[in-house]
């Protein structure tokens, strides 16, 4: 008897073992959800070669059929390359255009660097229960300083030129086809507009909801806690609203890769634009078509 | 009365370490790996977390892996094999349930060579293997290992045509496999 129940136990044991600490794969299917960081980073000697691009308006006065539906503009571009030192840390370093929006921001071409690193991995067996991923990126504004006294190109030192993004994604799948992040970020802007803010804090959230094998909705979305004296200042003195950056996006997998449908309201590519100045909005058709062209490269020797 | 039980508890502990039933022989590191050859490139992976219990009187054998377990040299890959070909979040585990054919003398050391036949769960499509192995006997140490052929089809893992000269329809896998002797440690 006794006899019986240690060998229930032991095969209890080697069951756990078998499964113990695996982690979650694909939380989400790549290293961004639509504007904003996903808890996923490259693996090891991985090169992505990125090129990301926003269409102008798709509607209201900027849309419409005179403009091919915004495909005629371009409010943002980036190219980037993306790099796994380890399974868990990734540098990154780009150009994108800048997307001024010539009321809070008139910073255009913007150089940055990235760094982001898993910190924590979710496991099969929930021994860790949720992901978590820091992010953070240096944005330096490479344009001729503007001669204007209130804006925010108006640089007098390099020091003005730069800004920084702060962030934790903390990202939970829930099961095979649902994940939900949380994204705490904190902007900082050396130089800013007159009535603009230097620290912002922001909080964003994400999902992917899987419903087919090979399609998936992902959605994410940013709310600054801008003050009610700065949001005054600039309804009232310039008639100018700031908007919520709100991404949605359908992927369709084709075996091995994820084509990316997605349209968003936030002109801006980089998290120190959409985040802070985000000022067209959905509700008046101002939102456009977003995609990625990637393509990762495994650097690493054969073994 | 609490130090008697706790002794006895202590017991049982150890016991439960290291044996299952009289003559059960446990391995928790079982060495697996599989190879794709396929016109555009090789694929190789890997993994050493599975485990296997050998019943010394019935010659039966059992392997037990999971899937997520195996790692390859791109991730991408790793997450392809899962994801699209494994399912491995529905399909997590890959079960052998056999027997050793020849009676083999354990106690005797020695090489023999043998043929294991049973049965293979994998992607939840169970199918009869027979494969040639080699065990190995030496001071009461066993180890075993066997290479065989898993037809992707059988198990109804279907590859899109647009991969088919990235991965081949016939994977060989690879087992090798030491047991833990614990009729030395009991001495």
């Amino acid at each position: 008897m006794a006899q019986q129940t240690d060998s229930v136990k032991t095969l209890d044991t080697l069951n756990t073992n078998l499964s113990s600490d695996i982690p979650v794969i694909a939380t989400f299917k790549s290293g961004l959800i639509i504007n904003g960081q996903s808890n996923e980073t490259l693996h090891k000697s991985d090169l992505l070669v990125d090129i990301a691009h926003r269409f102008g308006d798709i509607g209201g006065a900027n849309g419409g059929v005179h403009n091919f539906y915004g495909l005629d503009n371009s409010t943002d571009i980036l190219i980037s390359l993306k790099y796994g030192i380890t399974d868990r840390f990734m540098i990154g370093a780009g150009r994108a255009k800048g997307a001024p929006n010539g009321v809070n921001t008139f910073q255009k071409e913007l150089y940055y660097f990235s760094l982001k690193y898993r910190l924590l991995q979710q496991t099969e067996n929930d021994h860790i229960p949720i992901a978590v991923t820091l992010y953070g990126n240096s944005v330096i504004c490479g344009m001729e300083p503007l001669d204007l006294a209130t804006s925010d190109a108006n640089f007098q030192k390099f020091g003005e030129r730069m800004s920084y993004t702060l962030q934790a994604i903390v990202a939970r799948k829930f099961s095979r086809n649902f994940s939900l992040s949380l994204m705490p970020t904190y902007v900082r802007r050396n130089y800013v507009s007159y009535q603009d803010m230097n620290d912002l804090f922001a909080l964003g959230a994400g999902a992917r909801l899987k419903f087919s094998k090979r399609m998936a909705i992902v959605a994410d979305y940013f709310h600054a806690f801008r003050t009610q004296e700065s949001k005054d200042y600039y309804e009232t003195a310039q008639d100018f609203k700031f908007y919520d950056a709100l991404g949605v996006g359908l992927e369709i997998e084709t075996g091995g890769h994820v084509f990316n449908l997605s349209f968003t309201n936030s002109t801006a590519i980089l998290d120190t634009q959409y985040v802070p100045s985000t000022s067209s909005a959905w509700s008046k058709g101002q939102f456009r078509w977003g995609f990625n062209i990637s393509r990762t490269f495994t650097l690493s020797k054969n073994k | 009365m609490k130090k008697i039980l706790f002794i006895v508890n202590l017991i049982a502990f150890i016991g439960a370490g290291e044996c299952l039933a009289q003559g059960q022989l446990v391995s928790r590191n079982v060495l697996l790996s599989f190879f794709s050859s396929a016109p555009i490139e090789d694929i190789k992976a890997e993994t050493k977390t599975g485990y296997s219990i050998l019943d010394l009187q019935t010659n039966n054998i059992y392997f037990k892996v999971d899937i997520r377990s195996f790692k390859f040299r791109k991730g991408l890959m790793q997450e392809h094999f899962n994801e699209n070909y494994m399912e491995s979040d529905k399909y997590p585990y890959a079960e052998f349930k056999g027997k050793i054919k020849e009676p083999v003398d354990f106690s005797k050391d020695g090489t023999y060579d043998v043929t294991v036949i049973g049965d293979l769960l994998l992607h939840n499509v169970k199918q009869n293997y027979s494969a040639k192995a080699v065990l190995s006997i030496k001071n009461g140490n066993i180890s075993g290992s066997s290479n065989f052929p898993v037809k992707l089809v059988d198990h109804n893992i279907k590859i899109p045509t647009l991969l088919i000269k990235n991965i081949a329809e016939v994977v060989q896998v690879t087992v090798n496999v030491t047991y833990e002797n614990t009729l030395a440690k009991k001495m």
